[in-house]
């Protein structure tokens, strides 16, 4: 009996462990306990149990990593592969997606653009929580008159509309993919290193960050592995909420011919206003990249929301 | 109080004066030389050398940044175009009530929308109404506002040979013809933005609905709708002000797109062609107007809110 085996097993050491106390008579109980599940998997697990938008939400961002990775091997054409015979055609079991104005495939092009978003959103998220770790920590660790020159100048930034600021920042360093990362992954790094900040400050008021100090411990190291690890889970709870809005500026930017410039394609650069004219004859032109781009912010939204209702309880929103 | 207002227009001068520094710094810093376009492209002035005395860029950075900042501060005068030499500030305020009627408008539907959704949710809390409700929120926070401007300018026109209007009549011309155009844009502008308006009018309302007041209001004998309209509502808007105030940008930001593809002939419009044609007075200028409304406003929320809310204390 194969199932019984484990079974005994365990209650054999349960048993060898009870008589090992019983003999030692007074000593301190010293059970083990089940070793409970890291943070990190712990997380995935409770979304799975109680959150179904959340875990909705989980699923459609690796179905659109799995087209960004794979888009070389899934795409039937390549994505500048331009067919003039075969422009603006409709939905066919060749271009199950229909053709766009110079004969290329949506669906390919739909799959790629899975790939510049998500190359531009990761990218700029991540450069931007690194700017905002290092700048929030930094000022509020530190604080006195550098904090408050740094915080005017984040103020400064927070009063122009995101969008005018971008526009004209793109237009004169010019459209490009390295470029939109950049200046997309700077402005997040600006605005979160305010929600950073707040946190740090927070933490360090904490006795165990008095105690590190009076043991001994440097500044970098406190800030370092102290404070950082305690701030991590906003970090990503921030990091998580904004891949969507960044995607979302991203595609806006695109759209107005100041993101990622053509041949590479985008979402909002399939939608832009460049090809409004072909768009009549062709409405499927409109309608897909509108459907994968809305799919992706909720996506990103959902995964956001249910992370940050698990890992941080104190951004509950609404 | 007085002396909370006084504080926080203070607090505002430095941080117009940064925001001043930043984007005059982008437009100086940054590659892309519009003389070189004005000339070569256009013939504008026999040489880049003349073109570049004319528009006075061959003087020192700093100096024509306190020029900049001294026409502004001491005659309102924010500059000139370079391509049509126009002043900035006129064209700015011929355009404004274009982007401010529709931004407005674009509010109205939000906040309509969003309020109304809010409250049937909160009160429906976790019945099937609630769960259409904020579902409908959620979707409409992820469909990008220019994706469905884009659909419903080119859906309609193929399957109903319907249009939107693109010859603007400013409202004091024709009224009506004037909303008639205004509409279309506000709606698909104002629903996108009505998802986090529901949301936080939802909590809020629910926030409320348990307090102590609102028991001694049942059991007053009060029906529901008086409790919910006339005692509650007005307690759970203050949130969705902050909101809308907080949103404020991204009204401003959207209608770049938004007056692009519905062809309104407003700031955001006013502001992209300048950016195309690298039009750096426009452009610095108009950010910084804006920049400059915007934090007149919060303020303004932010004064308005001691007034509304006695339970509100400065420090």
């Amino acid at each position: 009996m194969p199932s019984s085996t484990p079974a005994s097993g365990t209650g054999n050491a349960g048993a060898a462990l009870g008589t090992g106390l019983a003999a030692a008579g007074t000593r301190l109980d010293v059970r083990v306990l089940p070793r409970s599940r890291a943070w990190y998997w712990d997380v995935w697990v409770q979304m799975l149990r109680q959150k179904p938008l959340g875990t909705t939400g989980a699923l459609i961002v690796v179905v659109m990593l799995a087209a960004a990775v794979l888009a070389d091997v899934v795409a039937p054409y390549g994505f500048s592969q331009t067919s003039l015979r075969e422009r603006l055609q409709g939905a066919s079991t060749a271009h199950w997606l229909g053709t766009d104005q110079l004969g290329r495939d949506v669906l390919t092009r739909l799959l790629y653009g899975a790939r510049v978003s998500l190359y531009v959103g990761f990218g700029a998220v991540a450069l931007g929580s690194l700017i905002a770790t290092a700048v929030g920590i930094l000022s509020a660790y530190f604080g006195g008159r550098g904090d408050l020159l740094v915080q005017r100048g984040v103020d400064a930034w927070m009063a122009f509309p995101g969008l005018l600021l971008l526009m004209s920042i793109m237009s004169l360093i010019g459209p490009g993919v390295w470029n939109i990362t950049l200046v997309l992954g700077v402005a997040f790094g600006i605005q979160n290193s305010r929600v950073v900040r707040g946190v740090a400050l927070s933490i360090k008021e904490h006795t165990y960050v008095e105690g590190a100090r009076a043991v001994g411990a440097g500044h970098g190291r406190v800030a370092v592995s102290h404070i950082l690890p305690n701030v991590l889970p906003t970090i990503i709870v921030v990091a998580t909420t904004g891949l969507s809005t960044v995607i979302l500026t991203e595609a806006s930017l695109s759209f107005l011919g100041l993101g990622v410039p053509p041949p590479f394609p985008t979402w909002g650069g399939m939608l832009s206003l460049a090809g409004l004219d072909h768009m009549y004859q062709a409405p499927w032109l409109a309608v897909w990249p509108a459907v994968a781009l809305s799919l992706a912010v909720f996506g990103f939204n959902m995964l956001g929301d249910a992370l940050r209702d698990l890992l941080d309880p104190r951004l509950k929103g609404g | 109080m007085k002396q909370y207002v006084l504080r926080r227009v203070a607090l505002a001068v430095p941080t117009l004066f940064l925001v001043s520094v930043i984007v005059f710094g982008l437009m100086r810093l940054m590659p892309g030389d519009v003389a070189t376009r004005m000339v070569e492209g256009h013939a504008y002035a026999p040489t880049i050398d003349a073109l570049r005395r004319d528009l006075g860029l061959d003087r020192p950075v700093h100096t024509q940044y306190l020029e900049w900042v001294q026409g502004i501060v001491l005659r309102a005068d924010f500059g000139q175009s370079y391509w049509t030499r126009q002043p900035i500030l006129d064209e700015f305020v011929r355009r404004f009530p274009v982007t401010l009627e529709l931004a407005l408008l674009t509010i109205l539907v939000s906040v309509v929308i969003g309020v109304a959704v809010g409250i049937v949710s909160a009160i429906r809390q976790d019945t099937v109404t609630d769960y259409v409700g904020r579902t409908l929120a959620i979707l409409a926070l992820s469909v990008p506002y220019f994706g469905l401007a884009v659909l419903v300018v080119v859906l309609p026109s193929i399957y109903f040979r319907w249009t939107p209007v693109y010859t603007y009549v400013p409202f004091t011309v024709d009224p009506l013809e004037n909303l008639k155009i205004l509409t279309v844009p506000a709606l698909v502008f104002g629903v996108t933005r009505a998802g986090p308006i529901m949301r936080i009018m939802r909590s809020a309302l629910l926030d409320v609905l348990r307090q102590d007041f609102i028991r001694t209001a049942w059991s007053k004998g009060l029906g529901e709708r008086t409790i919910v309209l006339r005692h509650a509502l007005k307690n759970a808007m203050i949130p969705v002000i902050t909101l809308v105030g907080l949103q404020m940008p991204l009204y401003i930001g959207g209608s770049v797109i938004i007056e692009s593809i519905f062809r309104l002939p407003g700031v955001g419009l006013f502001f992209f062609e300048a950016l195309t044609r690298l039009d750096y007075p426009v452009v610095q200028s108009v950010n910084l107007i804006i920049a400059a409304l915007v934090v007149g406003l919060n303020l303004a929320i932010d004064v308005t809110y001691a007034f509304l809310d006695p339970r509100i204390r400065y420090r």
